[in-house]
This record gives C-alpha cells, sequence and structure tokens, in this order.
C-alpha cells in the first residue's frame, strides 16, 4: 500500500503554500518532512488528513481518490504541536473516543486503549482529567489516541517542539522507540520538524521542503551527505551550513581577499569561476596558524558553544565542542577541515560533495 | 545602578502556618552592578518567586534586600527603579515606537530635548531608528518586545532589567537576533539583566552567571563552563547538557578509586567518606572509545549508534547499567562490543547528591 | 504597613457590601409595614420599632376580588416566557456563534465580522424605535397580547446577546479540536454535538445568565404588546402604582420578582467557580 501525492498545489494568497508537490509514502515507512517555520509542514499534513483541499492535484491511497474521501472517513491519525486533546473527558476517554466513533466493541476498546496507555506510559493516569496533566503528559495522551486508532497514516506535526527542553529529550527518545515497534502495524509515519538533529536522530526518509516546495527527499544519511542544493544544506544542518560566495582560481579557494585556501586534491578537477562554497560549523576549528576572526557573538547549546565570526564580508558559524564563553569582538583563529568542503553552482545546485 | 544584594532571604506564601512551606528556602546572593546573570530551573523551583522578590512584586517572610547600601524590602515596585520585561510584549499600542520609548521619561517629567535625545540614541542601539514615527501596533514580535526592553534602557537610574522568559512568544529565527542585541546592550549600558528561563541553551548562551533553582534553592551558581564540567549535584549534572551526565551508584574501595560493582576505577577526587549513597558522574561528551583496554576502560554491549550528523550518540550496556557516550560521526563504532574510557580527570563523585 | 493595607482592604469591602445589601434590607423591613408605620419615619426592627404585618405580602397571592393583585399569573407568565425565549436564543446563538467562529463567509463585501456587527446592532438601537414595528409586525400575525409573540419579540432582543458572548468563546476554543474530532471519525455535526458542545457549557451558562436577566427585567415590550389577556410581572408591578403606593406590597413584590434572578445567579456562580468547567479550555 502506499500514498501517492500527485501535483498538489495549494495557493490560498498570493504566496503558494504547496507549489506542485509530488511524493510517495510506503506503508510501514517513516517520513520525516523537514522544513522552516512557515514552510509548508502543517499544510501538507492537513492536505493529507483531509482537513485542506488543495487547489489542484491528486491524492491516491491504496488506489483509491483519496480527495473525494471526507476526513472523518479517512483512516488516518494526527497528533498537533500544540496539546490538542478533549477537554471534557477524562484520560481513558479520550484515548478511547475514536474506537467509539468507530463503533467497536466495548471489550475490545477496554483492551486497545489498554494496549496505548502502557506504550507511551499512561498506566494509572486513567481517570484523571486533562487539565490536571502536565504537558508532557498531555501529549502522551494525545499520542496514545492516536496510536490506538492503528491508523494507516500517522501524521505528527512537531509534536515536541512546545515540550520543556529536558523533557523534549526525553521524550524523542521513547518516540523513536514507539515508533519502531509500530512499524508492524505497517501504517505510514510522517513526522513534521523544524530541527535537522530530531529528523536525523529519526532516521527515516528525510523530506525538505522550503516555501511549498520539495527540495529533496531520501534516506536521512543521503539527505545529509549529498545535500542537492545550498538551501538544503542549510536547512538540513543546525546551526546552518555556512554557505558562501567563492570564487576558484588557479588551485586557490578565494572567500575574500585574507581567507584563501589551498585547493585540496579531490576538488582539483573542478574548473574555475564562481561557486558557493559550503562548510559545515562542526568542519570548522580553531587553530593558531589560522585565519583570524571575530567573535560577533557566541552561543552555548548543550555542550557545544556556536561561535558566530565574522572576517570583513566574511561570516560563518563554527562549533566548539566544549563549554566556554567568548566576548564579542574577541579575536579567535580558525581552520576549514579541507576534506569536508561541499561546493554548490551560483544556482545553488550540487557541484562537490565530500561524500560523493 | 546598583548592586543587588539578597540577605538571607526566604518566602513562604503561607508565614503563619505551623510548618510553612518554603516557596524559596533561606539564601543570600549577590549580583555585581552590570552582570549579565540567568536565574534557571524547571517549572516551580522558585525562580520566578526570587525575581517577584528583586521587583518588589513579593515581600520576602525573611531577610532583607538591598540596592548597594539602600534597604529596599519594604519598597514598592516603583520606587525600585526597576524595570520589568515579561512574557508578552507590554506596548501602548495606539502611540508610536517614539512615544512609546519617552513614555517613562514623559511621566517623570523630563525636559523634551532631554527625552528625545535618549530616545533616539537607545532607539538606534535596537535598531528601530527607522521606525520611530511608526505605530508600535503593526510590528513585529521582536520588534515589540525590543520596545517593551527600550523602555527600562531610557531610564538612566534604572538598576536592573528584569526579564521573565522574554523569548516565549518570539519565533526561533528571531530569537538569535534578539539575545545578540540584549548582549550587545548589556556591553554598552553595563545595566544589569537577569533573566529567568527554564531553557538552558537560552540561559547559556545569554548569561556569564547562571543560578541554577531547583525546589526552592539554589544548587549552583557559576559560569556556564563551570556548570557544565563540574556541577555541584546531581541534578545539574542532569539539568544541564545533552544528554544528560551519566549517572552510577557506586562505591569508595580507596582514597583516588570507586567501584562500580565489581569494576573499579580511578578518580582525581579525594573520597574520604563511607556513604552508602555515593555516585559517579561523567558526561557523555568526555567518554572515548579505545582500541584496547588501559587504566580506567570497560567494555561495554552496543546498544545504539545514533547518527545525528553532527556527531554520533552510542548507547551501551554495562553491568546492566546504561551508557551514554558522544563522539565524532567519522568514527566507526563496532557493532557488538565497545571499550569506552572513562577519563579519571572528568569523573565527578557524588555524595548524596552533591559533588565532593 | 501590610496591617494598615488588610485593614483597608476589608473596610471598603464590607462598605461596597453594605451598599449592596440596604436597599434589601429596606424592602424586607418595608414590606412587613403598614401604612401608618411607612409614613411614621424611618425604622428598621420588626415588634421594637414598628408592628409587623403580613398585609403587604398577603395581597399579592389574593385574587382581585378579594381586593388582592394576584401576581402568581403573571409571575409564571414571566417565568415562561423568559426560559422559553433565553433558551431558544441560546440553542440558535450558540449554532450561529460556532459558523460564524468557524466557517468563512462572503457575500459581496460583507462579512463575517460584518454579521456578527449585524447581531449587536440590533442592541445598540433604542427601544422606542423597534416598539411601533414590532406592534405593527405582531398585530399583523394576529399575536398582540399572546405568550408567544412576547416570545418571538425576547428572541430578537436575547439572541444578540447569545451570540455576542458565544463567538468569542468559540474563537478562544482552537480550532485544532474540532480538527482532531473529524480526524477521529466524526463527521461537522457530530464534532459539534459530540466534542464542541460539551466544552461549551460554561461560555452558554454565562451567555443563559445574562439572556434571563435582560428577558426577566424587561418592562417596555411587555408594558407595549401586552393588553389583558396576558400580563407579565414588570407590568403587573408597576401597575400597583395608584394614587396611594401601597410601599408594603410594592416591597414584598420587588422581592418576589428578583428572588429568582438570585437563585440563577447563585447556581450559575457555583457551577463556574467549581472550576472544572471554567478553566477547562484555556
Amino acid at each position: 500500500m502506499s500514498l501517492l501525492l500527485n501535483k498538489i498545489s495549494f495557493k490560498p494568497t498570493e504566496e503558494y503554500h504547496l507549489n506542485d508537490i509530488s511524493l510517495k509514502f510506503d506503508s510501514g515507512k517513516m517520513y520525516t518532512i523537514l522544513g522552516r517555520t512557515l514552510s509548508g509542514k502543517t499544510t501538507l499534513l492537513k492536505t493529507i488528513a483531509g482537513l485542506q483541499t488543495p487547489d489542484s492535484g491528486s491524492i491516491n491511497f491504496d488506489d483509491t481518490d483519496f480527495l473525494s474521501i471526507p476526513v472523518w472517513k479517512r483512516n488516518v491519525a494526527m497528533v498537533y504541536q500544540q496539546f490538542i486533546n478533549y477537554p471534557h473527558l477524562n484520560v481513558r476517554d479520550n484515548i478511547a473516543f475514536p474506537l467509539k466513533q468507530r463503533k467497536m466493541d466495548e471489550n475490545l476498546i477496554e483492551s486497545e486503549v489498554k494496549e496505548a496507555m502502557e506504550k507511551v506510559g499512561l498506566i494509572g493516569f486513567e481517570s484523571r482529567k486533562i487539565q490536571e496533566l502536565s504537558g508532557g503528559q498531555q501529549q502522551r495522551v494525545a499520542l496514545a489516541r492516536s496510536l490506538a486508532k492503528k491508523a494507516k497514516i500517522l501524521l505528527l506535526d512537531e509534536p515536541l517542539v512546545n515540550l520543556d527542553y529536558k523533557l523534549r529529550e526525553g521524550l524523542r527518545e521513547e518516540f523513536k522507540k514507539l515508533f519502531n515497534v509500530s512499524d508492524e502495524s505497517n501504517s505510514i509515519l510522517i513526522y513534521a520538524s523544524t530541527d535537522p538533529l530530531e529528523a536525523m536522530q529519526l532516521n527515516g526518509n528525510i523530506i525538505v521542503i522550503d516555501e511549498g516546495k520539495i527540495l529533496q527527499s531520501g534516506t536521512a544519511k543521503d539527505v545529509f551527505e549529498n545535500p542537492a542544493t545550498a538551501k538544503v544544506a542549510e536547512i538540513t544542518n543546525d546551526p546552518a551550513m555556512n554557505i558562501n560566495k567563492c570564487l576558484i582560481q588557479d588551485n586557490s579557494l578565494i572567500m575574500n581577499d585574507s581567507v584563501q585556501i589551498q585547493i585540496p586534491d579531490q576538488l582539483k578537477s573542478i574548473p574555475n569561476g564562481k561557486y558557493l562554497v559550503g562548510i559545515r560549523a562542526t568542519d570548522i576549528y580553531l587553530d593558531d596558524q589560522g585565519f583570524a576572526f571575530d567573535v560577533e557573538i557566541s552561543e552555548i547549546s548543550g555542550s557545544e558553544t556556536f561561535l558566530h565570526l565574522r572576517n570583513n564580508n566574511l561570516k560563518c558559524v563554527a562549533t566548539i565542542e566544549e563549554v566556554k564563553t567568548y566576548n564579542t569582538n574577541e579575536v579567535v583563529k580558525i581552520n576549514f577541515d579541507k576534506s569536508k568542503i561541499y561546493l554548490f553552482e551560483e544556482s545553488g545546485e550540487l557541484q562537490h560533495s565530500p561524500y560523493q | 545602578m546598583a548592586k543587588i544584594i539578597l540577605d538571607n532571604i526566604a518566602h513562604t506564601y503561607e508565614p503563619n502556618a505551623n510548618n510553612p512551606i518554603f516557596a524559596l528556602k533561606e539564601m543570600s546572593l549577590s549580583w555585581a552592578d552590570g552582570g549579565r546573570y540567568a536565574l534557571l530551573g524547571p517549572s516551580g523551583c522558585g525562580k520566578t518567586t526570587m525575581l517577584n522578590i528583586m521587583s518588589g512584586l513579593v515581600r520576602p517572610s525573611h531577610g532583607k534586600v538591598f540596592f548597594e547600601e539602600r534597604e529596599v524590602t519594604s519598597m514598592i515596585t516603583e520606587d525600585r527603579n526597576i524595570a520589568q520585561v515579561f512574557q508578552f510584549p507590554v506596548i501602548y499600542g495606539t502611540m508610536t515606537v517614539y512615544e512609546n520609548l519617552a513614555f517613562p521619561l514623559k511621566c517623570r517629567q523630563f525636559p523634551e530635548d532631554q527625552i528625545e535625545r535618549k530616545v533616539r540614541e537607545v532607539a538606534e542601539i535596537l535598531n528601530l531608528q527607522d521606525y520611530l514615527s511608526n505605530r508600535a501596533k503593526g510590528l513585529t514580535a521582536d520588534q515589540k518586545q525590543l520596545i517593551s526592553l527600550g523602555r527600562g534602557l531610557v531610564r538612566e537610574d534604572v538598576a536592573a532589567i528584569l526579564m521573565d522568559e522574554p523569548l516565549t512568544v518570539i519565533d526561533p529565527d528571531l530569537k538569535f537576533r534578539l539575545r545578540r542585541k540584549l548582549k550587545e546592550i548589556n556591553d554598552k549600558y553595563k545595566t544589569t539583566l537577569i533573566y529567568v528561563t527554564h531553557d538552558q541553551n537560552e540561559a547559556m548562551t545569554f548569561a556569564d552567571n547562571i543560578i541554577v533553582m531547583d525546589q526552592g534553592e539554589v544548587v549552583q551558581a557559576g559560569s556556564p563552563k563551570d556548570l557544565f564540567e563540574r556541577p555541584q549535584t546531581t541534578f545539574v549534572g542532569y539539568f544541564i547538557g545533552s544528554p544528560a551526565m551519566n549517572l552510577y551508584k557506586c562505591s569508595a574501595s580507596s582514597q583516588n578509586e570507586i567501584s562500580i560493582g565489581a569494576k573499579a576505577f580511578k578518580v582525581k577526587t579525594n573520597i574520604n567518606s563511607n556513604s552508602d549513597n555515593l555516585k559517579l558522574g561523567i558526561r557523555s561528551e568526555y567518554i572515548t572509545v579505545e582500541s584496547e583496554h588501559s587504566d580506567n576502560s570497560l567494555e561495554a554491549d552496543v546498544i545504539e549508534v545514533e547518527d545525528f550528523g553532527n556527531y554520533k550518540l552510542i548507547t551501551a550496556s554495562f553491568d546492566s547499567l546504561k551508557i551514554k557516550a558522544k563522539v565524532k560521526r567519522e568514527l566507526d563504532i563496532p557493532s557488538e562490543k565497545v571499550i569506552l574510557k572513562l577519563p579519571a580527570e572528568h569523573c565527578c563523585i557524588y555524595e548524596n547528591n552533591k559533588l565532593i | 504597613m501590610p496591617r494598615l493595607y488588610t485593614f483597608l482592604k476589608y473596610f471598603f469591602v464590607v462598605l461596597w457590601a453594605c451598599f449592596v445589601i440596604a436597599p434589601f434590607l429596606w424592602a424586607i423591613s418595608t414590606s412587613f409595614k403598614d401604612f401608618n408605620s411607612v409614613t411614621g419615619g424611618a425604622t428598621y426592627i420588626p415588634w421594637l420599632q414598628f408592628e409587623p404585618t403580613l398585609d403587604g405580602w398577603s395581597v399579592l397571592f389574593k385574587p382581585g376580588s378579594q381586593g388582592g393583585i394576584n401576581i402568581i399569573g403573571p409571575y409564571f407568565n414571566s417565568i415562561f416566557v423568559t426560559l422559553t425565549a433565553s433558551l431558544i436564543s441560546i440553542v440558535l446563538g450558540t449554532l450561529a456563534a460556532y459558523a460564524l467562529s468557524r466557517y468563512t463567509f462572503k457575500a459581496g463585501i460583507v462579512k463575517n465580522n460584518d454579521i456578527t456587527f449585524f447581531f449587536i446592532s440590533q442592541r445598540i438601537m433604542p427601544p422606542v424605535v423597534l416598539s411601533i414595528p414590532f406592534f405593527i409586525f405582531l398585530s399583523s400575525l394576529g399575536l398582540l397580547d399572546s405568550l408567544a409573540g412576547l416570545i418571538l419579540v425576547y428572541i430578537v432582543l436575547l439572541m444578540p446577546i447569545a451570540v455576542w458572548i458565544m463567538v468569542d468563546f468559540f474563537n478562544r476554543v482552537p480550532r485544532e479540536i474540532d480538527e482532531t474530532a473529524l480526524i477521529d471519525g466524526c463527521n461537522p455535526f457530530q464534532a459539534f454535538f459530540k466534542v464542541v458542545l460539551p466544552n461549551s457549557v460554561p461560555g452558554m451558562l454565562v451567555a443563559g445568565l445574562f439572556c434571563i436577566i435582560f428577558g426577566w427585567i424587561d418592562f417596555f415590550f411587555a408594558f407595549i404588546l401586552t393588553f389583558t389577556k396576558v400580563q407579565l410581572l414588570p407590568v403587573k408591578i408597576v401597575a400597583l402604582n395608584s394614587s396611594i403606593t401601597p410601599w408594603w406590597s410594592l416591597s414584598a413584590a420587588a422581592l418576589v420578582s428578583v428572588a429568582p434572578l438570585i437563585i440563577v445567579a447563585f447556581i450559575v456562580e457555583r457551577y463556574l467557580s467549581k472550576g472544572n468547567l471554567s478553566g477547562a479550555l484555556k
């Protein structure tokens, strides 16, 4: 079974929310839609669910025309980034709601609900009111409801983004296990996220979307290693990959007057000309013999320090693997890991990847 | 501007009870003039109570508050020269940006020319100079929040600007911009900034000094580096850093050696305790993968290797204990057994969850 | 300082309470007085300052043939008209409000907000302006001086209140709750009745309270649109005013008429303050 989106477009205003999207989702697989805020992720999920009708294009699921089926008859489940539950029902009834709606046998409902609650760790909370739960627990209820339904298509719209940092860390791990288990059910799992690390960790197929357009899709590893365009490279890295204009001339890669590096062997075959050079923040390291950059600001994330650097018009972000505060305008010397350099055409297409 | 001193402060919301519950347990703290502080902790840890005591919204049930030499314990907010920025931008929507910024000075009847000079100066710092004659209503969320902040900055007599989760409603892309502005402002005006948040990344990025609170107590105050490398309590070890610090129950086998089960590890700490509540803590960033055994190494079964793109996270089990190690992406990890080393200098020993 | 603050706080609360309760005490004591006690200056304490009598009260329940004014009929008329009109207003108003909150309507330049304003604008006009149209309207339908006619007019007056309150309420209920219901297999009607409605009880209670109050206290339309067959309580009470005003029965009637409102307000307040309803939706 598979879900086929064919040339889906949606343009409610001047701008496209979805622009000519064609995708194929196979059952039993997990897909991560990765894109920035307002890139069209939620619209895409809502279109698949049936909450939004596209202006043009078709959707086929299991060889039936999905667009002619109203939401309530499509067998889908969705978890929102806000914690959406039925406030007038207790935890148990919330999870049982879709099953009751389907007129399932009471005993069967009982066992299905119990199973779902076990999976998300809500046993003991059956008769609690939704308002008495913490944010994390509320999101577990929403998740349990969508799991209990055993829907053929499970849509998750940034389900962790509104949770506290530590909670997010814990739940993300649980999620991954849950989805591995639910693989047996042969459903299609679509997870929308803005966070490249989350997408990498979920380790499914990644679909990169920007301004309503699909930029690339493929396995997590492939999209990470071989981004199709400079834009994809920015979206799939946190911090975004450093993309800068450069000139290749006579075996040197010139970023500006002072930052010029000797072309490494793997780039020797590349003709002279103007390109975009891409270097990951993690592939920039401190080096006393390196280029001098001014620190614009340093940010500490988890156990790393992101240095936002500038050398005249050249800006880049470097990840330093320690927790250290740098002062603004402090001068640091850095270098680039030459074996990890990407080159993109001026139009943005990938020209060279270190993983090719 | 002034140094703020909290002298033996404690607070309970039920001062007449026999065994009152303290929202804030007794503590003394001082905040240096011009410092950049973050008050970090999970919800309900007492950080908002602390903030309210400084601002004068809450009168502490015990102890005194000083601004330099002046006792302000029973003074109301208006008399304290404190500016506050809340989660939601507080702006006067019908006024222009200029009028918004001038408002605190107008209320204090400053001469017009002085108001104008000061407002223009602050507007420039905040990058709002082009919007001065616009209505405040039409601005973006981060600009509105800058206005809230600007109203604190125009007053030269402000002792400190207190910010309670000021970036909650700001779009992730804009958060970075605003955080950077805050730092710049602190550099230029040397105004004490106190930033309350539950997000460790925000705190670590923003502040030079972080005060971590848990259950009404200050558990550690220090630089981001201190908090990361030498967490004073196991809570800080868990709360700061991602993933959380690895923690194992252990026993002391000699002064500089502990054992987990049958395995002994050397540590740099002098242990003079036979407590049965000893724990070894080590950050996953400091654990290394080795090819052969040496001191402090152990052999563990690999459970999972996650590829985050920027790094790999190994989850392994050792004597039914789970161990997480963060390593370079390029490293090849054997699929079954892995030798991990816990460097002695990075091992923290905790007695009753407090660092020795 | 804090002690003085506490003192002042309670002082003003008590002062305010006196202001609110005083008229009631005044009315209660007056209702047990006779002609001489009322005209003989201000007195408050029965038996000590004046001899209480039940005359003021008994008049209210005696038929006209025995010199009474019998408010029981008008009383039940008022209850029936108010409750029926309020109920219909709430039901229709809630449905209209839900549609206005969730669906986009467009007819030329007329959009959702304009429709909502149209509802509210019905309350902007002074009632006098509406009196003649309503009179002609009811008379052509043959509904003058009838309960049905009054109910019809009251629905026109009360429904805007219900729509107004409920639109605001629904706008604050996340749309995603309805969407989740749709995804969970409800058609739009089931989604409304099974999910949206049970969560709208607090809003409906508040809207209901306002409808009942505004319906109950209306004098103007009850006065103009009824004559002899049907009488509502406010009209009957005002009719007590004759050459010698019977302050005692007027006070008793006023107390009787205000009693249902107080009871309704208490019930609703108790219901809302239980928190489980008011806090259900943020």
